[in-house]
């Protein structure tokens, strides 16, 4: 038994490496399973699965960053978004104050400044934090915070929102007085500003200064229980990550990467279960025939006019809506695709000879149903399955789009759901649809690739074309 | 004479013809008579032949005797049992005993089973046997006894493998593995290639005298059929017109339709080439949906006078020796025919 | 000059992906005027392969690799494919295939189809096609309302005078019928092989006439020549072959020995033992010295062809 099926199987491979796109697909197919294999290697924000939707999970990103590799394309390079760690921590005693300082360096060498830089750290505990930023030109501008309650707190000082009129002040001492008479710090890009070349022109931001810009983090510890921790210095880039970020600072990439197994999962069961539905049911129909199959043909219509996607739609709004839920539906609508081929190739197959000699050897139904009929058309419900998986993707993004997909994962419909609904394509923001619709039409290619390949060799009529 | 292993009487299976509406809202049906009240005996360990053109209802009557087929009139009895309308536990029984030869081996065996497969089929599908061992056994025991020897070799094959003779011998030996007491063989060698046509029903009737089998024999072929059988009945639209020994029926012939068949027949001889074959018929088979009045073969008989379609259908009666026959003027027929040869000899 | 065709050494190879098959090897015969010709062998023995050959029509991967044939002692090897097709194929040398008669198109009437194929072949007004049609489909005994009805209003044994009335149409000389009868009952092959005859007899025609089975041979061929495994293994007349002395080559004697006689009482038929030999890897010298029960020494090593033992006959046996 073993030895047939393998020598079958290293024939039926010798015929799919010859059908080119079929290598195709397959080849895409292993990407995609390693990618699903490699999940946590592959995704910059490991929890980027649970807390995909928890908001304070994405602070540290910038919002509607591009992709890193739109600098490939651009002379003025974007800032990359970084987080940076402190160089250098002295820790000093002055009087009853603990003096902790943290230096930070950013390496500027870009020719568009970042969206915003944020000092983020953790304090317990009474503590007063100062800031000073150095620009590589000397200038400075100092930000002075104290705060005085026990526990701890998150800490985040946005230069963009918390140090306007510091930046202001700061260009005004070069630029035109008219230019200043123009320009108020509530209008100023205080970034662009920021990382401007000190000249009279600064506050329109034309020319970029590089070089290191330093940051220093004092930080007084006025009780003996106080603590700084997890100091660092969050550069909002204006491209991030593979894919870049949306509008709610999720890294795009990420979601891509989380959402390939359910593509595969919705997919592949979704196509499995109801071909196997679907191919037991035709081969029925067809093997007894008569009233059987009239009737198991009047059922298979019901279910063949019902439409899909409003059906759906309803049960979506009713239920809670779940990524099995979801697959039962489909399964429940699916199984009809295959009936009708298989009905008719069970009509074909039963009339052979050696179906009748086992019949004449008194062979049950259920024997030659399972043991004569359904082998040989498991090739051809293979092909079926590899064709079906598209769709099942495809209409598991149409509910998501909609707004009735399970919130609890996330799936390439959903991104592109929460694109469609923040306008990202009024915004710009391409990088936000096209890999996820990209994702999705790859992913129904490859199985298409598969399921033409497989019907290329196991139809014969196909194949002497 | 002992108690014949199959006796049919009157035996009829019509088949509906789908019919218009016209047809439907007059009440008219229109039924294909492919078998239309045939009687005959088998002794055991006989071979029966059954022969005559396509569309005779000879292959129905195989289906029938099969009860893969279920009669639409007439009764049938093995052993003196009738088996006419079983089912369950006593169709089961009858599985066993009767066991069928298909035309075409190939496409008898499912291509997906190996030759052990398909030899076990029968022994699985009947609960026959304790262990896989012990069926295995006697797969081996049937491959030897229809020479494709060594078994060990072709029980790991799969059909494509063997050549055709091979493939007959592989399913007659599943038809050996119930030992059954009728096999029905259907054209059994007609896909054979000519060299090892014989060979296959040597052997095949080297099976049937060590096991005391009975053949039922169905075929088209005149000459296979006298080699082969030892009595044999002549079909024509689902109805025997003879019926006797082989050689008797061949040599002898009474009716006018079996003589007609006999002299279409081409031999293997000399001198022939530029003569034109003289066939005593006309006419093309009429549709088994419009059986003609009288006698059946009636509109294509050369010799045949009002009588035969006013008359009632002749029976089969025999006609001295056991040689059965259904025309009611052979004898004034043959005399006709003896004195044509005579003058053509003359002439 | 009497001979219409003349086979020179034919060889067709099927190129398969296992190997090279030599499906037709080194075949030389001749075909006379207003003769048949029987070409019988069992399955494989590349008696259909040798017909396509003829008509310059080797089916892929089959190529013709060597020889000659001359058609009314023009060399058609040489011309090209279009001057084949024109000249050629069914002017000159038509075919009734295995089983034709079962490919005529069901939705069509048969005028149809028989202008359709007239059409390919020639420019000629509708009225005289007409004509032509109707003077070949009386010529095979059919009438012309044969012409309006649909292929499954006729039966077997009128489909098969339809492709025989085809196959005349452009009045070849050589026409090559491939098991014309193997599908029929018995009564209407009978009817086919006279009609044959008298086409024959009454045009002039030559036949080559390709089946399986010995017995009608006999009936219809003058001459005969058998095949086994792509080989020509004797070629005689009819006597020669059917006659009292008996045939030459053991294999014909065997293939006669095993077919049954309906007007003689015969206990055991022989056989041949073993089965056709695979042409991926045929067997050494006489390609039948494994089957043979006569097999001599030299047998398995020395290729051996027909030569002639006498006028007419041909046969390939070290033993003759």
């Amino acid at each position: 038994m073993k030895r047939k099926d393998s020598s079958q199987l290293r024939a039926f491979w010798n015929e799919f490496r010859r059908v080119k796109f079929g290598t195709v697909g397959l080849a895409l197919f292993a990407v995609f399973v390693l990618i699903v294999l490699f999940e946590p290697l592959l995704m910059p924000y490991p929890d980027a699965n649970d807390r995909w939707r928890d908001m304070t999970y994405w602070l540290d990103s910038p919002r509607n960053a591009k992709p890193v590799w739109v600098n490939w394309f651009t002379s003025k390079d974007y800032a990359v978004a970084d987080t940076i760690e402190p160089t250098s921590v002295t820790e000093s005693q002055v009087g009853s104050l603990r003096m902790v300082m943290m230096e930070f360096e950013y390496d500027f060498h870009y020719q568009r400044p970042p969206a915003d830089l944020q000092l983020v750290t953790t304090l317990t505990g009474n503590a007063s934090i100062q800031m000073e930023l150095i620009r590589p030109d000397g200038a400075s501008l100092n930000y002075q915070r104290a705060t005085s309650s026990s526990g701890t707190r998150d800490i985040r000082v946005s230069v963009a929102q918390n140090l306007q009129d510091k930046v202001f002040r700061l260009a005004s001492a070069y630029a035109d007085p008219d230019v200043i008479a123009s320009e108020n710090p509530e209008t100023i890009d205080a970034m662009a500003t920021m990382f401007a070349a000190a000249e009279p022109n600064m506050l329109r931001a034309t020319n970029p200064l590089e070089g290191t810009y330093i940051c220093k983090l004092t930080v007084a510890l006025t009780s003996a229980d106080s603590r700084v921790d997890d100091a660092m210095l969050v550069i909002a880039g204006g491209v991030a990550g593979w894919m870049g970020t949306d509008a709610s600072k999720r890294d795009i990439w990420s979601g891509l990467i989380a959402g390939t197994k359910w593509a595969l999962l919705i997919g592949l069961v979704t196509s499995f279960v109801s071909v196997a539905i679907g191919v037991v049911y035709g081969v029925v129909a067809g093997y007894f025939g008569g009233w059987v199959d009239s009737m198991m043909n009047r059922i298979f219509e019901v279910f063949l006019s019902m439409p899909l996607l409003p059906i759906l739609i309803v049960m979506g709004a009713v239920f809670k809506p779940s990524i099995w839920t979801m697959i039962i539906m489909m399964c429940l609508f699916f199984w009809v695709g295959p009936v009708k081929t298989v009905r008719s190739m069970a009509l074909q197959i039963k009339e052979n000879t050696y179906i009748e000699a086992a019949k004449a050897l008194g062979a049950s139904h259920g024997r030659i149903v399972f043991k004569h009929l359904l082998p040989q058309l498991v090739p051809y419900a293979f092909a079926t399955m590899a064709l079906s998986v598209p769709s099942a993707i495809v209409y598991e993004a149409s509910i998501s789009l909609i707004g009735l997909g399970d919130a609890t994962v996330v799936t390439w419909g959903q991104i592109l759901q929460d694109a469609y609904a923040s306008g990202a394509v009024l915004q710009g923001t391409w990088w936000w649809v096209v890999p996820p619709g990209l994702a999705i039409a790859l992913m129904g290619m490859t199985f298409a690739f598969i399921g033409f390949a497989m019907d290329t060799i196991l139809n014969p009529k196909l194949r002497t074309r | 004479m002992s108690e014949p292993i199959l006796r049919v009487e009157n035996l009829k299976k019509w088949f509906p013809v789908k019919r218009s509406i016209r047809q439907v809202l007059s009440g008219e049906r229109t039924q294909v008579k492919a078998v239309d009240g045939i009687s005959f005996d088998v002794q055991k360990g006989e071979i029966f032949g059954l022969v005559g053109e396509s569309g005779c209802g000879k292959t129905t009557t195989g289906k029938l005797i099969m009860k893969l087929l279920d009669s639409t009139d007439g009764k049938m009895y093995m052993e003196g049992e009738d088996v006419t309308g079983i089912s369950g536990d006593a169709l089961a029984a009858h599985r066993r005993k009767v066991q069928m030869i298909f035309q075409d081996p190939y496409a008898s065996m499912n291509p997906r089973f190996k030759i052990l497969d398909v030899l076990m089929e029968p022994l699985v599908i009947h609960g026959v046997g304790e262990t896989s061992q012990e069926r295995e056994t006697w797969a081996i025991k049937a491959l030897e006894e229809v020479k494709l020897t060594p078994p060990d070799e072709f029980l790991s094959r799969h059909p494509h493998m063997l050549s055709g003779g091979q493939r007959q011998r592989a399913a007659t030996a599943r038809t050996l593995m119930l030992s059954p007491s009728i096999i029905v063989a259907d054209e059994p060698v007609s896909m054979i290639d000519l060299s090892t046509r014989a060979e296959i029903l040597h052997m095949m009737r080297q099976v049937q005298r060590e096991l005391g089998l009975t053949y039922i024999y169905i075929t088209h072929d005149l000459s296979t059929a006298r080699y082969f059988t030892d009595r044999l009945a002549v079909m024509y639209l689902g109805r025997i017109v003879e019926m006797g020994v082989a050689g008797e029926v061949i040599d002898n012939t009474l009716h006018p339709y079996s003589k007609a068949l006999i002299a279409a027949v081409c031999e293997p001889v000399s001198g022939r080439v530029n003569r034109i074959k003289e066939v005593p018929i006309k006419g093309e088979i009429p549709a088994a949906t419009n059986i003609p009045q009288g006698c059946r073969f009636h509109p294509r008989c050369v010799y045949a006078t009002q009588a035969c379609w006013e008359q009632p259908e002749p029976e089969l009666f025999d006609a001295g020796n056991g040689h059965m026959v259904a025309c009611r003027r052979y004898e004034e027929i043959l005399e006709k025919g003896d004195a044509a040869k005579t003058s053509e000899a003359e002439f | 000059m009497d001979n219409i065709l003349e086979v020179k050494d034919l060889e067709l190879h099927y190129f398969t992906q296992k190997g090279v098959v030599k499906a037709v090897d080194r075949l030389s015969f001749d075909l006379k005027k207003g003769e048949t010709l029987g070409v019988v062998g069992e399955s494989g023995c590349g008696k259909t392969t040798m017909a396509t050959a003829l008509l310059k029509m080797p089916t892929p991967p089959g190529r013709i690799v060597g020889g000659q044939i001359l058609l009314d002692g023009d060399d058609i090897m040489p011309l090209s494919e279009t001057e084949i097709r024109r000249r050629v194929r069914w002017e000159r040398i038509s075919m009734v295939f295995q089983g034709a008669m079962n490919c005529l198109t069901p939705v069509y009437t048969i005028e149809k189809q028989m202008r359709e194929t007239l059409q390919q072949h020639r420019q000629m007004d509708r009225a005289e096609a007409g004509k032509r049609m109707l003077k070949y489909l009386n010529l095979v005994g059919l009438s012309s309302d044969v012409l309006r009805r649909y292929p499954h209003e006729l039966s077997g044994g009128m489909k098969q005078r339809v492709v025989i009335a085809t196959a005349l149409f452009l009045e070849p000389k050589v026409v090559i019928c491939d098991e014309p009868t193997t599908a029929l009952d018995v009564v209407v092959q009978a009817e086919i092989i006279n009609l044959l005859k008298t086409l024959k007899e009454e045009m002039g025609l030559s036949f080559i006439f390709i089946t399986h089975d010995l017995s009608i041979e006999a009936e219809v061929s003058d001459r005969i020549m058998v095949m086994y495994a792509g080989r020509a293994v004797e070629i005689g007349t009819n006597e020669q072959i059917y006659g009292p002395q008996g045939s030459a080559h053991p294999y014909t004697q065997r293939l006669l020995g095993a077919t049954p006689r309906l007007h003689e009482e015969v206990k055991e038929l022989s056989f041949i033992p073993g089965t056709p030999p695979d042409l991926l890897d045929p067997p050494s010298g006489c390609r039948f010295h494994p089957r043979c029960p006569v097999v001599m020494e030299r047998c398995p090593h020395d290729d051996v062809w027909v030569r002639e033992i006498e006028p007419e006959h041909m046969v390939a046996c070290w033993r003759c």
